[in-house]
């Protein structure tokens, strides 16, 4: 799933995630100033927004969100 | 929407390691205006920020002679040799360069630095995952380089022959982005066919595929050294090779048994990565699948230290239940990736490519140039920065085609014009079914790879034309799926062309022939073919040079050691 939950209790709308997301997953809704998941498809699941942000916001889960065809 | 146009001495395409050395080292070397391009954002994408904890780098006082001769060994003697000395020499004058920008290595408690195993017998230094990346990306910022996030650079600019910038577009508000560059170093890496490990999947190969339409030659796109590496199968956690067989972890076939002595019996575990893949595949294909790594039995310090390189990659095995406190509690299956597709530009020594006007470092440019793994990385954008500040000074004014540039700009947007096209994600899996199979790419077969050949010009003529984008998130996706499918054509024509079993290994050529095959194979566009030549490697003003003329390769030789193939009628049977 990747990122999986971001608690709009916690969030502070300060974009930190926004802006470290390398795969441009996330996006600031203005009207409520809060972060939300716009692509989760596209999410690598790396982490990282988990990681930078402030106010341990937000939560991930390291299964795919797509198929990835395997080796074997 | 409007256009933006920027005007830099020395352009730099991608933010990891490669490309912010180049940048610092180009504004150091006295280039006025130097830009740095990323399609994330510097420093906190691509595979540098992601770096699995360990660097590799020797110090003066390690045997040089010594991992040199095992750097030309381990890559199949189709390395630039004077590359592989320059790196050698230059390694440790990096990482002085990096503790002064603020990177923390990982130190004893007496202070001195803390070098720990990985691939391989050498040692390197610990750090703590994406820390790395931040301190460079401040330290280009401090020295001066101008940095462009969230631009994907899509084409290159050229003028009579030499390439003059390049053009793009903001992924986030889709403007046009117009660079106009003295001298551009192209450093947005290689391609991994967004396959296993997270924090990989936005290298797509999409500078390369740029370059190869602007007339660059792209060499030997299929002899990397580490083909492929191997991850957690059916979670997204990763990366950490280097630490994990570093620190003790050992992988199991089906049955568990170790298996890896049976294929290197010196290094086992700690071989380099292509070696285990192909050691993984192998014992896969005799039916002892599947695979696991290990690491139940590391000692809660040995485990400390995997933690302290790589808090990401733990958090990952913690959320999964694989690591419970100061233990890893069960054997993790483990899966290789798809190819690596190091499809860099042919260059040399100073990293200059085939085109006036156009550096490539990191794994922008060929494996041969010794530039895959972060520390190989970092010395050659220092050597590219350098090279391209003084192309900078003595080039002229560059002059911009606006007939060019107008075109580009009308042919990137197309996908967003398109209805009832084709999804990106139809594109990606594709290319994903084609290339990831281990026995078309790891264990090879000619007919195996030109059917895959077949499926790939089927995918590059029917359907990337048709890539349909809802807005400029989706643009990106379509032009990095398109990317995908044009990489595993050069990867894929280039690997059959080789017809020896070398760095990978073929059924239909079980020999490693150094009679014939110390070349280079490289490739350009010529309007709709590929163009295939090869160039022989220099082993005459090289210093190591292999032993015998011919032979089976190690691996097939193993194999047939432990009775799980025959040789017949010069061609591998599976027993």
């Amino acid at each position: 799933m990747g990122v999986r939950r971001i608690d709009w209790e916690l969030c502070d709308g300060c974009e930190i995630c926004v802006d470290y997301c390398p795969m441009d997953v996330l996006r600031m809704d203005r009207e409520t100033n809060k972060v939300y998941i716009k692509y989760l498809r596209d999410c690598q699941g790396c982490f990282l927004c988990e990681r930078e942000c402030p106010q341990d916001a937000i939560y991930c889960f390291p299964v795919r969100e797509r198929r990835i065809p395997l080796a074997w | 929407m409007s256009d933006v146009t920027h005007e830099t001495d020395v352009l730099v395409i991608g933010g990891g390691i490669a490309g912010t050395f180049a940048a610092i080292k180009a504004r150091e070397s006295g280039a006025k205006r130097v830009l740095q391009v990323c399609k994330g954002n510097v420093g906190k994408s691509g595979c540098s920020a992601f770096a699995a904890g360990f660097f590799n780098v020797p110090l003066p006082t390690d045997d040089l002679d010594a991992m040199f001769k095992d750097m030309v060994r381990d890559g199949g003697y189709l390395r630039m040799q004077d590359r592989v000395q320059d790196h050698l020499e230059q390694a440790h004058l990096v990482m002085q360069d990096m503790m002064s920008y603020g990177v923390d290595f990982v130190r004893k408690d007496s202070g001195e630095l803390e070098r720990v195993p990985g691939w391989t017998r050498d040692l390197g230094l610990m750090f703590n995952g994406p820390n790395l990346m931040e301190a460079m990306r401040k330290a280009s910022l401090e020295k001066g380089v101008e940095q462009v996030n969230r631009a994907m650079v899509t084409d290159f600019l050229t003028h009579d022959g030499r390439v003059v910038g390049a053009a793009g577009f903001d992924v986030m508000n889709g403007e046009f982005h117009i660079f106009k560059a003295g001298v551009t170093i192209l450093a947005s890496g290689m391609c991994r066919y967004k396959s296993l490990p997270p924090g990989q999947r936005d290298t797509t190969g999409d500078g390369t595929v740029a370059a190869l339409r602007a007339g660059a030659t792209v060499c030997d796109t299929e002899s990397d050294f580490s083909l492929n590496n191997a991850f957690v199968a059916h979670w997204d956690i990763g990366p950490g090779m280097n630490m994990y067989v570093g620190q003790g972890g050992r992988l199991l076939n089906g049955r568990g048994e170790r298996f890896m002595e049976k294929y290197d019996p010196v290094r086992k575990d700690r071989a380099i990565a292509g070696m285990r893949c192909l050691a993984m595949g192998l014992e896969v294909r005799q039916g002892k699948g599947p695979i696991y790594m290990d690491m139940t039995h590391l000692d809660p310090e040995q485990v400390g230290r995997i933690k302290k390189a790589l808090p990401l990659a733990s958090l990952m095995h913690q959320r999964a239940g694989f690591l419970v406190g100061d233990r890893f509690v069960k054997p993790i299956e483990w899966m290789i990736t798809a190819p690596h597709a190091q499809v860099g530009l042919a260059v040399d020594r100073r990293f200059q490519s085939s085109l006036p006007g156009l550096f490539a470092c990191g794994e922008s440019a060929a494996a041969q140039a010794m530039t895959k793994s972060l520390g190989c990385a970092a010395t050659s954008g220092v050597t590219a920065g350098v090279a391209a500040a003084r192309y900078a000074q003595e080039a002229g004014e560059p002059q911009i085609d606006r007939a060019q540039v107008a075109e580009l700009r009308e042919r990137l947007y197309q996908p967003l014009q398109r209805k009832d096209g084709i999804e990106p994600d139809q594109v990606v899996l594709a290319v994903q079914e084609v290339v990831a199979p281990y026995t078309v790419l790891l264990i090879r077969h000619g007919e195996r790879m030109k059917k895959a050949i077949a499926e790939v010009e089927d995918i590059l003529k029917n359907q990337a034309p048709l890539l349909q984008a809802y807005d400029h998130h989706y643009l990106r996706m379509a032009i990095e799926a398109s990317s995908m499918a044009k990489i595993a054509e050069l990867q894929l024509k280039s690997a059959l062309f080789r017809t020896e079993s070398r760095v990978a290994l073929r059924e239909d050529y079980p020999y490693t022939d150094n009679v014939n095959w110390l070349k280079w194979i490289n490739m350009k566009q010529e309007g709709e073919n590929l163009k295939i030549s090869t160039e022989d490697v220099p082993m005459g003003r090289y210093r190591f040079r292999p032993e015998r003329p011919e032979h089976l390769h190690p691996l097939w030789q193993a194999a047939e050691n432990i009775g799980a193939i025959k040789i017949e009628k010069g061609a591998v049977s599976w027993a």
